[in-house]
């Protein structure tokens, strides 16, 4: 074309070509969109609306009561349920990223038989087949040659493996989970029935203290009821009009998440906390000029002050801080009692608020009230678990059924459970994921997500009142899984005999309505019902029942009374450092399979998507390591590498390791990614059976390699090159 | 050139060429524009009529008009609910369409007819709960084939119907009046 476009031309086509665009984009052929109806309808669902359903978290067994966002069948946000005592309406990060284990892409899907344990030769078996399996190892075996180990959630499950074993003179399931172990539940329930004659878990009036020692109890993190305790601190926080703001003094070899919010951090030996709340004991009842409890009176102020490593003045001052305060509070955290002293140490710190006369006192120390339903469950010892374990080992149990719990990843190494598991003939584990037990198990037959899952909780501490969360499945199953106890129910049918008439329910939900049978009648919950399916459709609704008013109960007894000696831990092994596993705030024992979690940094660290060795500057450079040095850490039971963390707030005598990584399964996210620390770990016991966890000596071995660790301190992600 | 093109203008033949011409490009275009003014074709020739006719009442397929915004579209599983025990299904043409999305789990794509523009926040329900019927707005729908609206859906229809029915009124005639009403 010769002819140059004018500007005015230029603008009267562009006109055109826009009025072009816009007759034709206005007509209705651009707006009619096709609409996409559901080929199968999700039920109660409402076109572009949101449905709420309220349910349990299955994260940990705490019974925080969720209500779970779904749209078009899918659920896409969890929220806590105002109404549950224990949380009200808060949940913690793991309750969030609960939805990573829904979506999880490494779900086992269906049943499987595996050719060969641990050879993750997997074949599909139909639902028929899988019954049939289960059907037969109850029924071909006797009763004494079966044996269940059931994780510390849900409750409906145990209660109803409880009746079932019950019923055939089975010997009663094992609970057992890595947090009642690195929490020394055991033995803080022993302690209250050695000073109270109570067993069962006290409950700590955090809130309304306003000082409080916490010896290495993290209940900012994982510690017996998260959420709850969370929100206790932030009330001791708030300075009140008829109260100061409240004081948190955390005695511990390593600064928790915890720690880092206290207002002192006091870096006592591991295994001298006993003595360290007998010495204070002492200093404050010799200030307040009261005569000396015969509990303090065998204590020597300052060999305690030599052996925890605490300056005597220190000691004064905090005894006179807690003589001064209005409702001091004393709390024995896992770490205290996860030693060969732990029972003692446990009851001397126990002893403190018995000294304070905070028993039964606002901001004191209660027994948490008994749950709604009653509860023959405890969680297990680790002596409870090493007999069982010989139990599997020396071929007695025949046929072992897993649920809910991890054992070949949460039990030390040293424990052997899973060489024991090779003297069983059978193993079936009730999985939801591809776990290190599931992998050693002849048969996968897999529950639900508990999103998808019906049942009841008991909450055991964290709320003033009896409280039993119920769950529903906020989501159709997205997999042909099905729930582990319409599996019983339909194998105890098909079996026949005493194990039918002892179950005599048409599914879960007929089991978890004739548990909740006492409670249409019980007064003084939420609501009333009439009868059992209005109770239950309210039961759902409300996302549980519970008591209203407080039902906390008043520790009785003379603890001051009782002669307390704790001495010194023991401490097993050789070499430089205690070793110190605790549980990763974020990760928990079992959510390494969850990205959210994984990439959250560590809150004291910053490190993420990985395990890392924390150790003092001095001590560090005294080895000659630096940050990402790799190390081999040797104890008597094993050895493990791993990057170097150099953290300032750790006694130099002590490493820690944080717990939830190491997996060798449990999906692509989880699986060669860091270490597990109990590998490391040697199974020495405390007076209650649990492990002494924390009284472990341990050793360094310069590798020469490093790996750089990704976290977000001082860092641009991973690829920043400014060392710190 | 232009001498030569005169000359040629003078032949019928030449002149009928370009009225040819003239009409095709016209009508091409014509057919372009005419396609963007009209709705695409239903899936199905869906006859609301018969359904009517054997008393199935609106909300049973549309169950969202009386709870929520969207009165919703039937799930393909609830059409063959009822369609795969019917003897009809199996000698219909235009059911056979039909099975093969029930039998594949295909949802149907169906064209919406009455439909609002987007800054417009129309909610079945109120109106519902008002006590009118699905009639009153879309009109005899048990004798239609394919649904056409009975009036264009503009504003000033909304209005007329809310300023009739708000006349003893005056509080909640400034509501329904109010244009952050629907547009919000």
């Amino acid at each position: 074309m010769t002819k140059k476009l004018s500007r005015r031309e230029f603008i009267k086509l562009a006109g055109a070509g826009a009025a072009v665009t816009v007759l034709t984009g206005c007509g209705p052929a651009a707006r009619y969109v096709r609409r996409e109806p559901y080929a199968l309808m999700p039920e109660y669902n409402y076109n572009g609306q949101s449905t709420y359903y309220a349910t349990t978290c299955r994260e940990c067994p705490a019974a925080c009561g969720l209500v779970v966002r779904t749209m078009q069948g899918r659920a896409i946000k969890v929220e806590g349920n105002q109404r549950n005592p224990v949380n009200l309406g808060k949940t913690c990060a793991r309750g969030q990223a609960s939805l990573h284990g829904l979506y999880n892409p490494d779900r086992i899907r269906n049943p499987l038989k595996q050719a060969g344990r641990g050879s993750g030769n997997f074949s599909d078996l139909d639902w028929e087949a899988a019954i049939q399996v289960v059907s037969a190892a109850l029924k071909e075996n006797r009763p004494s040659e079966i044996a269940f180990l059931l994780g510390l959630a849900p409750d409906h499950l145990f209660d109803l493996v409880n009746d079932l074993t019950k019923a055939i003179g089975a010997p009663a399931p094992v609970r057992f989970g890595a947090l009642s172990m690195f929490e020394s539940r055991v033995t803080l329930s022993q302690a209250a029935q050695n000073l109270f004659g109570k067993a069962g878990l006290p409950y700590f009036d955090i809130g309304r203290a306003d000082l409080v020692f916490s010896f290495g109890a993290n209940f900012l993190e994982t510690w017996l009821s998260p959420v709850a305790y969370t929100r206790g601190y932030s009330q001791m926080r708030k300075g009140q009009s008829t109260r100061r703001r409240g004081t948190l003094i955390q005695f511990e070899a390593r600064m928790s998440q915890t720690g880092a919010v206290a207002d002192e951090w006091i870096p006592v030996r591991p295994g001298t906390e006993g003595l360290v709340a007998l010495a204070l004991g002492r200093l404050v009842a010799e200030i307040s000029g009261a005569p000396l409890p015969k509990a303090f009176a065998g204590v020597d102020v300052a060999a305690a002050a030599a052996e925890s490593g605490i300056p005597e003045e220190t000691l004064h001052r905090l005894a006179k801080q807690y003589a001064d305060a209005t409702n001091p509070l004393a709390i024995p955290g896992g770490a205290a009692l996860a030693q060969s002293n732990g029972l003692k140490n446990a009851e001397s710190i126990l002893a403190l608020n018995a000294l304070a006369g905070n028993l039964g006192q606002p901001g004191g120390l209660f027994f948490s009230p008994a749950a709604p339903l009653p509860d023959e469950s405890h969680p297990a010892s680790l002596a409870e678990m090493s007999e069982l374990i010989q139990k599997l080992e020396s071929g007695q149990v025949k046929a072992l059924f897993i649920h809910g719990v991890n054992p070949v990843f949460e039990l030390p190494k040293a424990l052997g459970f899973e060489k024991a598991l090779k003297s069983v003939p059978l193993v079936i584990s009730f999985a939801t994921f591809p776990d290190e037990t599931a992998m050693q198990a002849d048969y996968v037959i897999p529950d639900h997500h508990g999103l998808e899952s019906w049942g009841y909780q008991r909450a055991l501490t964290g709320a003033g009142q009896p409280v039993l969360s119920g769950a529903q499945p906020v989501v159709a199953p997205y997999y042909d899984t099905r729930a582990t106890a319409d599996v019983l129910l339909a194998a105890a049918a098909q079996a026949g005999g005493k194990l039918a008439e002892a179950l005599p329910f048409k599914d879960e939900v007929a089991y978890i309505q004739s548990r909740l049978l006492p409670l249409v009648t019980t007064p003084d919950g939420p609501y009333t019902a009439p009868e059992i399916n209005t109770f239950l459709a309210s039961f759902q609704q409300y996302g549980g029942w519970w008591q209203n008013g407080e039902a906390l109960t008043t520790p009785v007894g003379a603890p001051l009374e009782k002669t307390l000696a704790p001495g010194v831990a023991e401490a097993h092994g050789k070499g430089e450092f205690f070793l110190l596993s605790f549980v990763s705030p974020v990760l928990g024992e079992a959510g390494a399979n969850k990205p959210w979690l994984q990439e959250i940094p560590d809150p004291t660290t910053t490190v993420m998507w990985n395990s890392w060795l924390e150790i003092h500057p001095a001590a560090a450079d005294e080895l000659g390591l630096h940050d990402d040095d790799v190390v081999r850490v040797v104890s008597e039971a094993g050895s493990v590498e791993l990057p170097v963390y150099r953290y300032p707030a750790i006694r130099p005598d002590t490493i820690a390791i944080p717990f939830g990584q190491g997996h060798s399964a449990y999906g692509r996210y989880a699986q060669g990614r860091g270490v597990n620390p109990l590998d490391l770990v040697y199974p020495a016991l405390n007076e209650a059976g649990d492990l002494a966890l924390a009284g472990m000596k341990v050793r360094l071995e310069k590798t020469g390699r490093k790996q750089t660790l990704a976290r977000l301190e001082s860092r641009m992600g991973v690829y920043g090159e400014d060392e710190h | 050139m232009l001498h030569k093109l005169l000359e040629l203008s003078k032949q019928p033949l030449f002149r009928v060429g370009v009225l040819v011409l003239v009409l095709a490009v016209f009508s091409g275009l014509g057919y372009g524009l005419y396609t963007t003014q009209t709705t695409p074709p239903q899936p199905i020739q869906f006859p609301h009529s018969r359904h009517v006719a054997l008393g199935i009442q609106c909300l049973y397929c549309h169950p969202g008009a009386w709870r929520q915004a969207s009165a919703g579209l039937p799930s393909t599983q609830k059409c063959w609910g009822c369609h795969q025990q019917t003897p009809l299904t199996q000698t219909s043409v235009e059911l056979q369409k039909l099975a093969a999305y029930a039998e594949n789990g295909m949802s149907i794509p169906w064209v919406p007819v009455a439909m609002l523009p987007d800054f417009v926040h129309f909610n079945h329900r109120p109106h519902i709960a008002a006590g009118l019927n699905c009639e009153n707005c879309h009109g005899e729908v048990g004798k239609m084939g394919i649904y056409e609206n009975p009036q264009v859906l503009n504003m000033g229809w909304c209005l007329t119907c809310h300023r009739e029915r708000t006349q003893d009124d005056p509080e909640k005639r400034i509501k329904l009046l109010d244009c952050g009403t629907c547009h919000y």
